[in-house]
């Protein structure tokens, strides 16, 4: 095998591990607040890109002149709220009253949560990959003897991006700062005025947003279709375990790892296989250090 | 007694014997089909209950054992041609196995990781199972023949009572199981984890061994599984058919063998039900008046949250909307049981068994059998008599968290026969310290000796079994347990007999032996009359004696008893300064860490004091009060006042 083969596999993997990482690192932002994660979280990923797509859909019948770029932009921020609104309608029916009665139904409940959310996307959009219009032009470059499209950099440019705005909003602002007291002790936040329950609602909201984005930018490369999130979210789910729930950064390494190992694995073991490395990272992952690679271990008390 | 069996067991026999009968009156294969595969999804949901109910985990790998089993029974008989008994044993045992190997791993944590790796391990399954062509056929499937049984060619009819035999077997199994020490040690490692493994029963050994145990009997069902459709697809195991079987026991009723049936009709029947329209219509009308009566009765007695009693009735409502209004209930196949899972899990958490055992409970009220005598306490707590010699050494201990040095280099050794107290000020170091002693966490550094052997660091259950008991500061009971059977947790020694002999339903006479261990250790401290008293309705003071018969039940050569007495009345006070003598007087020797004063006073044969992490002084309980830096780390004294005694007998010290 040239290595060059090897090498372009491995690049254009760890591209769509960072897709992965953002997913992850959605489930890190409600993991902080409530120590909860939404199982159902592929389908906020699915069903956000749908209504994306159905909106670019609708403003190229209302507007035929208008030109993609223009719409795409004035689309895709409707569809971070839209993923945001569907974040709170998880928490609202799935995570609340879990927490209330702290026990762990929410596991239960996400998932649920997620099944409906899929049927009813079945349904409304039908079960076929539909392609999704971008502006993005579908053209590569070479860089260091590797191809890399610009659809490829869009997914670099938007998931560093994001992150890097969710936590300088975490750190420079108020509410930033009372979502990181609510992770650090969520009774010593109330005491001090903080409302969890607003805090758990704006880590869902962030969250849905981030799979929002997530199914935006992966959406051009992969299509849209009901099952387009089933194997990326157990991807997903091992970056986030294998990372630790609690770090933040650690995702993206991760992520990228990940993503190059599972090109790797389709490369040489047959592409059946391509979900196989991820999987067993995780079980590994939970044999090895349960808290994950970056995961601080917690001290138990009586 | 007569009654209790009549009902109990009357019912399950009654059960049996009408499915066995169906096939006599319904000559129809469909129906057949039908009650075939209810056999088969009731041995994989009580399975599957072990983990979702016993353990309160969320358990997503179920289908793939169902999957493994399939293709393990169908492998073998086709390849080798096995008959279906060893088939059935390979199935159940392979998954056994690769249980535990599952489980090894990821029962370390709890909750979502739990979840997400068996999520991992299907997801993986499904894989595996497709791609290793040589092996399955990969997706094209592979046919499965239905052997003859002992040379009996099985027809339909034949085959459902194979799989309902099967069924009952699992069944009596499992209930002989739940019924002796391991239905309580899964009771119990769910109430508290951290008191489990004091006492001595292994949280993670009994995880491990329950997830193997169900996810075994999800390999039995596969097997007959295989053997029923005589084809096997990757795809039939998949996240779907998981979800549908989580949906059977949560809706049966979690912990529950009945719930596992109901939930397993449910399953069975559920294609037809979304088949027929005027069913699913009245299926789902049905729902949402449940679902109205409830959270009106809930919302009036303000025992539900609004969201608990309204959320079930906008689902159901949903459903039935969508029952009238769509054609293709098929298409929305997955919305409906995830309307159907909300409703029940948001509003009927203990699902319909869980629900008609309550209102059951109340209509027939059926003794419990009664209690054997006390056993003699010369036979539980033998006395042992003791010489002094050093029991327990502590040699330069250390434990840090991060900056905070809260054991910093302690040298103690404990004498057989002696009651040992510890005191100190908040904040000395003396928890961590019998933290430390007792398991909970690793030392930093440093030497612990019992018996002058090493004592198993960083490990409560192992320190337990090394002959360490403890009790805990902040109670640490088996709430949803009675009395009785917080201490029979505990006893060692009781249970011997082999886990096949247990299954077989041999535990009784040991069942019994342990009971009459267990009153005797109650009527010790004084709780003989509160046998069966659920804990969460004994009085606070009566729950600390309890503890305390608990850890007297390890049999230990080194009871530690944590603050025993605090927050209790003074009445209590003076009777755990008797129900202490009395432990003491059968030969166990006791660390006691306590405030009050005369407490130590009155039973210390020796008192060590911490301050900061460091023994400040050590003697007899006289001498030490009238320690100057004793009485400095308590009042705070620049300099100790002349002819001072101390604190005043019978008050609090600090804190």
């Amino acid at each position: 095998m040239p290595f060059s083969i090897v090498a372009q596999i491995a690049v254009s993997g760890a591209l769509m591990g960072l897709v992965y990482a953002l997913v992850a690192y959605g489930f890190q932002l409600t993991y902080a607040t409530s120590k909860s994660i939404n199982f159902g979280q592929g389908e906020l990923v699915m069903v956000s890109a749908f209504a994306s797509l159905t909106l670019i859909n609708l403003g190229q019948r209302l507007f035929p002149a208008l030109p993609l770029g223009l719409l795409y932009l004035a689309v895709v921020p409707l569809g971070l709220l839209f993923g945001a609104l569907l974040g709170l309608v998880v928490e609202r029916t799935a995570v609340r009253l879990a927490l209330e009665q702290k026990s762990e139904g929410w596991i239960l409940l996400s998932i649920i949560v997620g099944l409906f959310l899929f049927s009813a996307a079945e349904n409304t959009w039908g079960r076929d990959d539909r392609p999704f219009p971008t502006p993005i032009p579908d053209a590569s470059f070479h860089l260091l003897g590797v191809n890399v499209t610009w659809r490829e950099v869009s997914v670099l440019v938007g998931v560093l991006a994001i992150m890097a705005i969710i936590e300088t909003f975490k750190r420079k602002t108020l509410l930033g700062k009372a979502f990181e007291a609510v992770s650090a002790d969520r009774d010593a936040g109330e005491l001090m005025g903080v409302s969890a329950t607003r805090t758990v609602m704006l880590s869902y909201g962030l969250s849905g947003m981030v799979a929002a984005l997530a199914g935006i930018l992966v959406s051009p490369i992969t299509t849209v279709g009901p099952t387009m999130a089933s194997a990326m979210i157990l991807k997903a789910f091992s970056v986030a375990v294998v990372a630790g729930l609690e770090s933040g950064f650690g995702v993206v390494l991760v992520g990228v790892a990940l993503g190059a190992l599972e090109g790797l694995a389709s490369l040489y073991i047959g592409s059946g296989w391509r979900e196989a490395p991820g999987l067993v990272l995780l079980i590994l992952a939970l044999a090895v250090r349960p808290t994950g690679l970056f995961g601080k271990a917690v001290i138990r008390k009586v | 007694m007569l009654k209790r069996l009549l009902l109990v067991r009357g019912t399950e026999i009654l059960l049996f014997a009408l499915l066995a009968a169906i096939p006599l009156a319904v000559q129809s294969p469909y129906a057949l089909g039908l009650l075939t595969l209810l056999a088969i999804y009731g041995i994989l949901l009580i399975g599957l209950d072990v983990t979702v109910g016993y353990l309160g985990q969320v358990n997503l790998a179920q289908a793939a054992f169902l999957g493994i089993g399939a293709y393990t029974a169908g492998i073998l008989t086709t390849r080798y041609g096995t008959g279906i008994p060893m088939a059935v044993l390979a199935a159940g045992m392979v998954c056994t196995v690769i249980g535990a190997l599952l489980a090894l791993p990821s029962l370390r944590l709890e909750g979502p990781q739990f979840a997400l790796a068996t999520l991992s391990f299907l997801a993986l399954t499904t894989t595996v199972l497709t791609e290793v062509e040589w092996l399955t056929a990969g997706s094209q499937g592979l046919s499965v023949d239905r052997p003859p049984l002992f040379g009996l060619a099985l027809t339909p009819r034949l085959f459902f009572w194979l799989c309902l035999l099967v069924l009952a077997v699992v069944w009596m199994a499992m209930r002989n199981l739940l019924s002796g020490q391991w239905g309580r040690a899964f009771e119990a490692l769910r109430d508290s984890p951290i008191a489990t493994d004091a006492m001595g029963v292994g949280t993670y050994r009994h995880k491990v061994a329950a997830f193997a145990f169900g996810s075994g009997l999800g390999g039995v069902a596969g097997a007959l599984y295989a053997y029923n459709f005589q084809y096997l697809q990757p795809q039939s195991y998949v996240y779907e058919l998981t979800v549908v079987l989580l949906l059977g026991v949560v809706l049966g009723g979690r912990k529950s063998l009945w719930g596992a049936f109901v939930g397993a009709t449910l399953v069975a029947l559920l294609p037809n039900l979304l088949s027929n329209p005027l069913l699913f219509r009245s299926f789902a009308a049905v729902g949402f008046v449940m679902a109205l009566l409830a959270g009106v009765r809930g919302l009036l007695r303000h025992t539900t949250r609004p969201f608990q009693a309204l959320a079930p009735v906008v689902a159901t409502g949903v459903l039935v909307l969508g029952s009238f209004l769509e054609k293709n209930t098929e298409d929305w196949r997955k919305a409906i049981f995830a309307l159907m899972l909300f409703s029940v899990v948001v509003g009927l958490p203990e699902g319909l068994m869980g629900f008609a055992a309550g209102a059951l409970a109340k209509l027939f009220r059926v003794a419990p059998p009664p209690l054997p005598p006390a056993a003699a306490l010369d036979e539980v707590l033998p006395a042992t008599v003791t010489g002094g010699e050093p029991l327990l050494e502590v040699r330069a201990l250390h434990r840090h968290f991060g900056g905070v040095r809260a054991v910093d280099g302690v040298d103690l050794t404990v004498r057989a026969g002696t009651i040992h107290g510890l005191i100190g000020p908040n904040g000395s170091g003396k928890s961590t310290l019998v933290n430390v002693v007792s398991g909970l966490y690793t030392p930093t550094s440093g030497e612990l000796m019992l018996h002058g052997a090493p004592l198993p660091r960083g490990s409560l259950f192992k320190a337990a079994r090394a002959g360490v008991a403890r009790t805990f500061q902040n109670l640490q009971l088996f709430t949803g347990m009675t009395t009785l059977e917080n201490v029979m947790v505990a006893l060692r020694g009781a249970y011997h007999l082999p886990l096949p002999l247990v299954l077989a339903g041999f535990g009784r006479p040991e069942e019994r032996r342990a009971q009459a261990e267990a009153l005797a250790l109650l009527e010790l401290v004084g709780l003989g009359g509160e046998a069966r008293t659920p804990v969460k309705d004994l009085t606070y003071g009566a729950q600390r004696f309890l503890e305390m018969a608990r850890a007297a039940a390890r049999k230990p050569a080194l009871l530690i008893l944590d603050e025993p007495a605090a927050g209790l009345a003074h009445p209590d006070v003076v009777r755990q300064v008797e129900v202490i003598r009395r432990i003491h007087a059968r030969g166990v020797t006791i660390v006691l860490i306590e405030h009050h004063m005369d407490v130590v006073t009155s039973l210390c044969d020796v008192v060590t004091v911490l301050d900061g992490g460091r023994v400040i002084a050590e003697g007899p309980p006289d001498q030490v009060k009238r320690d100057p830096r004793v009485i400095a780390a308590y009042l705070g004294a620049a300099d100790p006042a002349p002819g001072g005694t101390g604190p005043a007998e019978g008050a609090p010290a600090a804190g």
